[in-house]
């Protein structure tokens, strides 16, 4: 995998049902769309229909939620062969699911847990990504999760497990900068020691986002505006990483698209401007 | 310690989903090493190793009901926050969720409802998921193209006894004890509404233009969808449908009928 192979989209947004109505009417001027594979894996009807027309004015990306690489269940190849044929369909810049697992024993918990960070689970892990990979016909980025437990028997910090699994799988990596944040918060570690340990050449897109602060732990949420110090963050790895296409999630408390239009345009420009501080010159870009 | 990757996946998948939360479920987990879920799990001042699992067992659940919520209003608008509540708890004991989409948790809601003791005091709610649930299927189904009134004016008036049709995929039929679709469409206007009466009906959900609709069918339509269905062509389900139904099948009522559904998109054209 060379990161030199997946586009640079600039500064996208998740395409959310409350907003199909604007986006298909208004156009608005972003310059992609995340779209959760899993909304569109069904026979037909609206999403499908709006998928389509989306797609004929914006490059698009499928992000998955159920793939479950880390989980010691088979992979489920139904699930696979479906998310081939709606990537074959809709030609997505590239697909992407988290490095985690989401259920087991045939059963599934609709979240994303950790996994223990040692070699037998990069191994594991990265063997299921070669089959993903064989079977979507392309390769796929790996996202970091938001986690709220971690394992007394890993060996290894999260980052050079992240950074393991890509490298063995040949895969590319969806750096979310709030998760890391969150992670970073419940676990104590320092977030940019994460950015500083993973691999340059496999970052291919960043997910910003918002969380809950619960006092002892933040969560996950993706239900407010990016805090300042995930945007500080950010601003670190575009110093470190360069060009990479940048996300925004919103999948709670849903505002208007204005709100979301202006969080990515924030992180243009934010982009801009780190852009300019740091070793990486291609990390200055107009849009897209 | 080192536990096997599928024997931890296992032991928190218990700890998560089970019935009492995760203190008790450790209390019967006969599966533990010595020193408990903190040999396996790291706490630390702020948080314990119990209550990191406990995040994941809130949202496991409260992920869920959220989901299911969005699809059935007209449910949660009956029941109300608690009875709801104690409704998917329940339901996700026996079903919990196998596949990938979060939309096909509730694929079995309607049955485990029409057995749920505690909804005796709503007994027509089983019928009202029934119907919020064919909703919801009905708007993800199979596209078609419809046959519509100006493609069967295009068709030759000799030709229509042999046109073959069948119903839309994306159609569906129920039989209810409850006039439900009153509920339903109430809440959906924010409307008041009131226990719907015991009044067994069929009624059909279907998709136009992308949006679903449905409507109780009157005896004439219920025996002509089933000729339908039944695969004959159209000059057939008419002969058939007026030698079941008798004086009511006059030749206005059977054209009124397929205006109807020619206009609501209820037919495709099979291909001969």
């Amino acid at each position: 995998m060379n990161r030199s192979e997946f586009p640079f989209l600039g500064f996208g947004v998740g395409l959310r049902r409350p907003h199909y109505a604007h986006v298909l009417n208004e156009h608005p001027a972003v310059d992609w769309f995340e779209v959760v594979s899993e909304n569109f894996m069904v026979a037909g009807g609206l999403p499908l229909r709006v998928l389509q027309r989306v797609r004929e004015r914006y490059p698009i990306v499928l992000h998955g939620v159920s793939m479950s690489l880390g989980s010691t269940d088979p992979l489920n190849r139904q699930y696979l062969v479906q998310l081939r044929d709606l990537a074959r369909r809709f030609e997505p810049a590239w697909v992407s699911d988290h490095l985690c697992w989401t259920g087991v024993g045939g059963h599934n918990l609709h979240d994303l847990l950790p996994l223990p960070y040692t070699e037998e689970a990069v191994s594991w892990v990265a063997r299921r990504i070669e089959q993903v990979q064989e079977t979507l016909e392309r390769p796929i980025l790996i996202e970091n999760v938001s986690s709220y437990m971690n394992f007394a028997h890993s060996t290894m910090s999260e980052w050079d497990f992240l950074s393991a699994v890509a490298e063995e799988a040949d895969c590319g990596i969806l750096l979310d900068i709030n998760n890391i944040y969150v992670s970073a918060f419940n676990h104590g570690f320092e977030p940019k020691r994460y950015l500083e340990s993973v691999p340059i050449s496999r970052v291919v897109q960043y997910h910003l986002a918002g969380h809950s602060d619960h006092g002892s732990y933040l969560l996950d949420t993706h239900d407010h505006p990016v805090c300042a110090e995930v945007w500080s963050l950010y601003e670190t790895a575009v110093r470190r990483f360069g060009k990479v296409s940048v996300l925004l999630e919103w999948d709670d408390n849903i505002p208007e698209f204005a709100t979301l239009e202006a969080a990515a345009d924030e992180a243009r420009t934010r982009y801009k401007s780190a852009g300019r501080e740091g070793p990486n010159e291609d990390a200055r870009c107009d849009r897209a | 310690m080192r536990p096997r990757l599928g024997d931890l996946q296992s032991l928190l998948y218990r700890l998560i989903t089970a019935t009492n939360g995760v203190e008790d479920g450790l209390v019967t987990e006969r599966k533990l090493p010595p020193d408990g879920i903190c040999a396996l799990v790291r706490g630390n001042a702020h948080l314990s190793a119990v209550e990191r699992v406990e995040i994941y067992a809130n949202m496991y659940f409260y992920r869920l009901l959220d989901a299911i919520r969005e699809d059935f209003p007209a449910t949660f608008g009956v029941l109300g926050d608690a009875n709801f509540h104690n409704l998917i708890t329940a339901y996700l004991i026996e079903y919990p969720p196998s596949d990938p989409s979060i939309g096909e948790a509730s694929r079995h809601l309607g049955e485990f409802a029409r057995n749920s003791p505690s909804l005796k005091k709503w007994p027509f709610v089983a019928d009202l998921i029934r119907l919020e649930r064919a909703m919801v299927e009905v708007f993800l189904a199979p596209d078609a193209q419809p046959l519509g009134v100006e493609e069967m004016r295009a068709i030759p008036t000799a030709q229509w006894c042999s046109l073959r049709i069948a119903a839309h995929p994306a159609l569906q039929v129920l039989d209810c004890e409850w006039r439900v679709e009153e509920i339903v469409r109430a809440i959906a206007h924010e409307q008041p509404f009131s226990a719907p009466a015991r009044d067994a009906r069929t009624i059909l959900v279907w998709r136009r233009s992308y949006s679903v609709s449905f409507r109780a069918l009157d005896d004439l339509e219920q025996s002509a969808l089933r000729m339908v269905g039944r695969g004959y062509p159209f000059g057939a389900v008419c002969e058939a449908t007026a030698a079941e139904r008798g004086d009511s099948a006059t030749p206005a009522a059977m054209s009124r009928m397929l205006m109807r559904w020619l206009s609501d998109g209820v037919l495709v054209r099979m291909q001969s």
